[in-house]
């Protein structure tokens, strides 16, 4: 059901699928898919930012390829061929793409495969990683979160590693299974979903987002992992459409825009390229949308109610905890908490 | 059908007679006995309760609860060790001659309680009963725990081996009820049931190779190339190939864990984790290091080369109460990440952790997840094991029933030999097994090998005790 979601034919692409791999194999050489800075911040140059024609994600496509295994090793050897010395991550991309396209064991060798896309869709989609710098994640469609599969698509920010941390954050306040609990700005709604499947009976959160296409991907994913009965998924800024629960959270949770909009121009192409900026851009110092957040936290917690934000990293961290702890008096235990590369990461603290 | 059914009841009543054992024979221990005596190891096999025992204050001597019952009895005086040592001629299991059936289902059960390690089995569970009675056992319920599921795993395996010789006497006992009165039918059933038995009896002896404290245990099997560069590693990655095809052969489950490749082929080093029962029975057989012979791909003057490989298999332990206990404190977890301000900013699908416990220096690795959360957990389950193997090793002090770690293998340990060049052969240097076929060896075809050397080990065994 959730799936009919994602095919919208708004999306079909109007040219046909990209040039095949054996010709661009031939005579130019590649330039390296790694090097960090691009030429030109432009939309990528295999396909611009058209999204697939099939924007459902590929895992959770039909499996309505039968593709003999021969094509499929040659599939692999091209697309191998394609993958410079100084990018050995896309070895394993492949791998990953592979598998998630085979609807059996790509290492049970059945003949013929069964895919969830042809091989020219793949070749179509493995161009525009390799050459393109589309990330991987929109080109699976998923990103492996804690032990989640989390469906992800243009529009919608792939969720981080560092992220991963703040579930067990929530985990370690008293208590916390059977609160109410917010994730503002909850993207692929990963965040929520995660806490969700470690509340008890009475727990709850609310999920909210302004981007509507972020809200979809998210209810997919919430049914996904059946906590509907769990997560409820509300549309609007901030605390706007948290009116009627004010003053009864047990716990806030955000990982709101944060990246300082001087940075945006310099950004990795997989993100600037691709990921939605509204989900990135944190106006002025990257504490735009924190500050808000900061100022409206008192009104929705219940007393002894918890928060943790995630934020830009050292300088952003120790500001906040600064301006939380003496700005207002009524929080206690305030302090920024080290992601696993020992940045200042988080900050999580008490209302009293 | 009427007389089918006479035939029955009789082979109940005689059934029944059969069973009337003479009560458990009761057997009163020494009562100054110290405790740590009675449960010591006693011929040097790892307990993980005897660094838990104390010395009790008070005891009661009482009747244990004794598992062995009486020899079960023919009526004219047969019991399965006076068939085994009779000396009767075993033919083929088609022949219908009950003598042989009787004799190779009764060699098998010498050779059974040999592989458990009867007479230790015996005495073990004899004292563990003792400890049993102590009214204060279960104030350490730990410890009680523990005490009470050795005996009950002892006493499984001493009730099914009696089971197993009492059938014997009895399908012999039907055999000769059946010529007595005639009854063809009842004698090709009960042949029937002997040769059945003795084929049942083949499998028990099997089992019986795996009954070793951790052997029902999933595991960690893991390789190491030796010195020689890219020809060793290339060496190493083949042998890895090899449990992992043997590993799925068995219908066992293989994840790869961790994989160190090396710079121009092969590996220098990797773990696969095998999960299924006894998975570390059997691999245990393959501890040490493997060398290989061979003209060498890698050499363009087309030269014969040695490589070495060392393999370690590590169990994963099911039962918590005997695992090292980790402190958080004592981690240091490392992501392989590029410097950068991360968060937001970065997109990156590197995975790999590594935890490294500082204490011992012993870590883990693990990149074959997607997400960082499960190479967490993964990589702390590997570093559990290498912890909970050094445990095993300390408590067992360094005797012959651990496993050795990678560390621990010392270069000239090698048990096995395969040679491709100038003469094809591979060759258990522990057991002189051998076969002139590396190809299908290479795919995995182990279980001769592995089935020869845990025979091997356990019947040549001392077996005073
Ligand atoms: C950095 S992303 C975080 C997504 C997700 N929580 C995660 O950790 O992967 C920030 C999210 O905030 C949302 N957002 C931006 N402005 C917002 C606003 N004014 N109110 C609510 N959400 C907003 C964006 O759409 C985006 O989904």
């Amino acid at each position: 059901m959730a799936m009919l979601a994602f095919s919208s034919n708004a999306f079909l692409r109007p040219n046909p699928p990209g040039p095949h791999l054996r010709r661009l194999l031939l005579p130019k050489p590649l330039s390296s898919a790694a090097a960090l800075t691009p030429p030109t911040p432009q939309a990528d140059p295999t396909g611009g930012s058209n999204p697939d024609p099939d924007p459902t994600p590929l895992f959770l496509r039909p499996a309505s390829h039968r593709v003999p295994a021969a094509a499929l090793a040659a599939f692999r050897l091209r697309a191998a061929a394609l993958v410079p010395p100084s990018a050995p991550h896309l070895r394993r991309h492949l791998r990953w793409l592979l598998a998630d396209a085979a609807a059996n064991d790509p290492a049970s060798g059945s003949d013929p495969a069964l895919l969830r896309a042809s091989l020219d869709d793949l070749e179509a989609l493995w161009l525009r990683h390799v050459r393109g710098r589309r990330p991987f994640q929109y080109v699976v469609g998923n990103e492996h979160w804690r032990d989640l599969v989390v469906a992800v698509r243009e529009g919608v920010l792939i969720p981080r590693p560092e992220t991963e941390a703040v579930v067990d954050i929530v985990k370690r306040v008293e208590g916390f299974e059977d609160g109410w609990w917010a994730d503002l700005g909850t993207g692929s709604g990963a965040i929520a979903v995660a806490v969700a499947r470690e509340l008890g009976a009475a727990g709850r959160v609310f999920a909210t987002d302004v981007s509507e296409v972020a809200l979809e991907v998210a209810r997919l994913n919430v049914q996904r992992y059946g906590v509907q009965d769990k997560v409820e998924i509300r549309h609007g800024s901030w605390f706007e459409p948290l009116e009627d629960v004010k003053g009864k959270l047990m716990g806030v949770i955000s990982n709101p825009p944060y990246i300082p909009n001087v940075d945006l121009p310099g950004l990795q192409p997989e993100v600037g390229w691709h990921e939605p900026k509204l989900a990135l851009d944190g106006g002025k110092d990257g504490l735009e949308h924190l500050l808000h957040l900061c100022e409206g936290l008192s009104s929705v917690l219940k007393p002894g109610g918890f928060f943790v934000f995630e934020t830009n990293g050292d300088k952003q961290s120790e500001f906040l905890v600064d301006l939380i702890s003496t700005k207002w008096s009524s929080f206690r235990n305030v302090e920024a908490v080290l992601d696993f590369a020992d940045i200042k990461r988080f900050v999580t603290g008490y209302r009293r | 059908m009427a007389c089918r059914l006479l035939t029955r009841s009789a082979a109940a009543r005689l059934v029944s007679h059969l069973r009337r054992t003479p009560g458990p024979t009761q057997r009163l221990l020494a009562p100054r006995a110290a405790l740590s005596s009675l449960l010591g190891s006693t011929d040097g096999l790892p307990h993980a309760a005897d660094s838990t025992l104390r010395v009790p204050a008070r005891w009661f001597s009482s009747p244990s609860t004794d598992a062995v019952a009486e020899a079960p009895v023919t009526a004219d005086g047969l019991t399965v060790d006076s068939i085994a040592s009779k000396g009767w001629t075993i033919l083929p299991e088609a022949e219908s001659d009950w003598r042989s059936h009787a004799a190779a289902v009764a060699q098998s059960i010498k050779l059974i309680k040999k592989r458990l390690k009867w007479g230790w089995i015996l005495e073990r569970t004899k004292q563990l009963s003792v400890v049993l009675e102590r009214p204060d056992l279960w104030e350490d319920p730990v410890f009680a725990g523990m005490v009470s599921r050795e005996h009950g795993e002892l006493m499984g395996k001493i009730k099914s081996v009696n089971q197993f010789e009492q059938e014997l006497i009895e399908h012999i006992e039907m055999l000769r009820l059946a010529r007595e009165e005639n009854d063809n039918e009842l004698e090709t059933e009960s042949m029937g049931d002997l040769a059945d038995m003795r084929r049942n009896a083949k499998e028990k002896e099997l089992n019986a190779l795996l009954s070793g404290d951790n052997d029902s245990c999933s595991c960690f099997i893991e390789v190491q190339a030796g010195a020689g560069g890219t020809e060793s590693m290339d060496w190493a990655a083949m042998v890895m190939n090899m449990y992992r095809s043997w590993a799925q052969r068995r219908g066992y489950t293989v994840t790869v864990v961790e994989e160190m490749p090396g710079e121009v082929a092969g590996i220098k080093r990797a773990t696969i984790k095998v999960d299924g029962e006894y998975a570390f029975g059997y691999a245990k057989a393959e501890v040490g290091v493997h060398r290989l012979v061979r003209i060498s791909p890698f050499d363009s003057g087309k030269r014969r080369h040695t490589s070495f490989s060392a393999v370690a298999v590590i169990p994963i332990l099911g039962d918590a109460s005997s695992r090292y206990q980790i402190k958080d404190s004592d981690l240091r977890i490392e992501r392989f990440r590029s410097g950068g301000p991360g968060g937001q900013h970065a997109n990156t699908t590197e995975s790999a952790i590594r935890i490294v416990h500082i204490p011992t220096g012993i870590s883990a690795t693990c990149q074959n997840e997607r997400s960082q959360h499960m190479n967490k957990a993964s990589a702390m389950a590997v570093l559990q094991s290498r912890l909970d193997q050094l445990e095993i090793a300390r408590q067992a002090q360094m005797n012959a029933e651990h496993t050795q770690s990678l560390n621990e293998i010392s270069w000239g340990n090698q048990i096995r030999s395969y040679v491709l060049h100038p003469y094809r052969m591979v060759k258990d240097l522990r057991t002189n097994y051998e076969v002139s076929d590396p190809d299908s060896v290479l795919e995995g075809d182990l279980d001769d090998f592995i089935l020869n050397y845990l025979s091997s080990a356990l019947d040549e065994a001392d077996v005073s005790k």
